[in-house]
């Protein structure tokens, strides 16, 4: 029960307030593995709402609904082009959030890298 | 879909917002059992379990479901130990456990000789998960995750 009666307190205290709502919207957009799908399409250029429905095979709605998501996180912006509005990366956005657990990352990684060297001294034995 | 971007030798982490879950995914160029045995056998445990690549003092396992297990750094007494109790041991493609407030979850997938493994953290509300997450940015250089385990070790109920 302390757990989460204790941690707001020491959220208040130790979180830049501003930063969490924006991070918010952000992790909450990349959530989405079509939402990721998305952006990992966007990195490659531009595209509108028809050129997304094709590889995956969305309805233009559903593309819309994950677009408007996106929009609103900051990681995708509409295009000047007002026939075809197509829909552009903001790749500062996604480097936010990356950056933000990269630390996160980079611990469980180093954990991670003794698993890998200690499975090949396993599999060393076996033999 | 486009391909997803993937180095073998990469950790991928995903914050999962709508569950409080933190996902983290790894290849390794072994088989499932040896990956499973590597998480589940002290003698194994103990020499990967620290981020900084020492081994751990001491490294107790009692697996089965309801079993408890506890991990102690070395001669860093100031770092509580990493304990829980596993909640589900299925070989070689699934393990459970409960630590931390957090639900851990590993999962291995055979990928034709090698294994992707999925390890998934269930945090107990999105404040939880923000201190999961934060307590590596306060750290500022990455080494461990000693910081995590002593902050929430102490709030353990």
């Amino acid at each position: 029960m302390s757990v989460d009666l204790y941690i707001p307190i020491w959220q208040y205290s130790h979180m830049e307030i501003d930063r969490a709502e924006p991070l918010n919207l952000l992790f909450g957009a990349l959530a989405d593995p079509t939402r990721r799908a998305i952006l990992a399409r966007l990195a490659l250029g531009d595209a509108d709402v028809s050129e997304l429905m094709k590889p995956f095979n969305l309805t233009q709605p559903t593309i819309s609904k994950h677009l408007t998501v996106l929009e609103r996180a900051g990681l995708v912006t509409r295009g000047r082009d007002a026939q075809r509005r197509p829909r552009n990366l903001v790749a500062a956005a996604l480097k936010d959030a990356a950056d933000w657990i990269e630390p996160f990352r980079r611990q469980w990684e180093s954990r991670f890298d003794n698993l890998d060297s200690h499975l090949s001294s396993m599999k060393k034995k076996e033999k | 879909m486009p391909p997803r971007s993937h180095t073998p030798a990469n950790t991928e982490v995903i914050v999962d917002r709508t569950n409080n879950t933190i996902i983290l995914t790894r290849e390794f160029s072994a088989s499932r059992e040896l990956v499973f045995g590597a998480w589940t056998q002290p003698e194994h445990v103990a020499c990967w379990w620290d981020s900084s690549g020492i081994r751990l003092n001491k490294c107790e396992i009692d697996l089965r479901p309801g079993g408890a297990f506890r991990f102690v750094h070395q001669g860093r007494p100031e770092i509580p130990h990493f304990a829980g109790i596993y909640r589900k041991i299925a070989p070689p493609g699934e393990l459970v456990f409960e630590a931390m407030g957090a639900i851990g979850k590993v999962i291995l997938e055979d990928l034709d000789g090698t294994t992707l493994m999925t390890v998934s953290i269930a945090c107990a509300s999105a404040a939880h998960l923000d201190q999961f997450l934060q307590m590596g940015v306060d750290a500022g250089t990455s080494q461990t995750l000693d910081n995590l385990v002593a902050y929430i070790g102490g709030l353990k109920r």
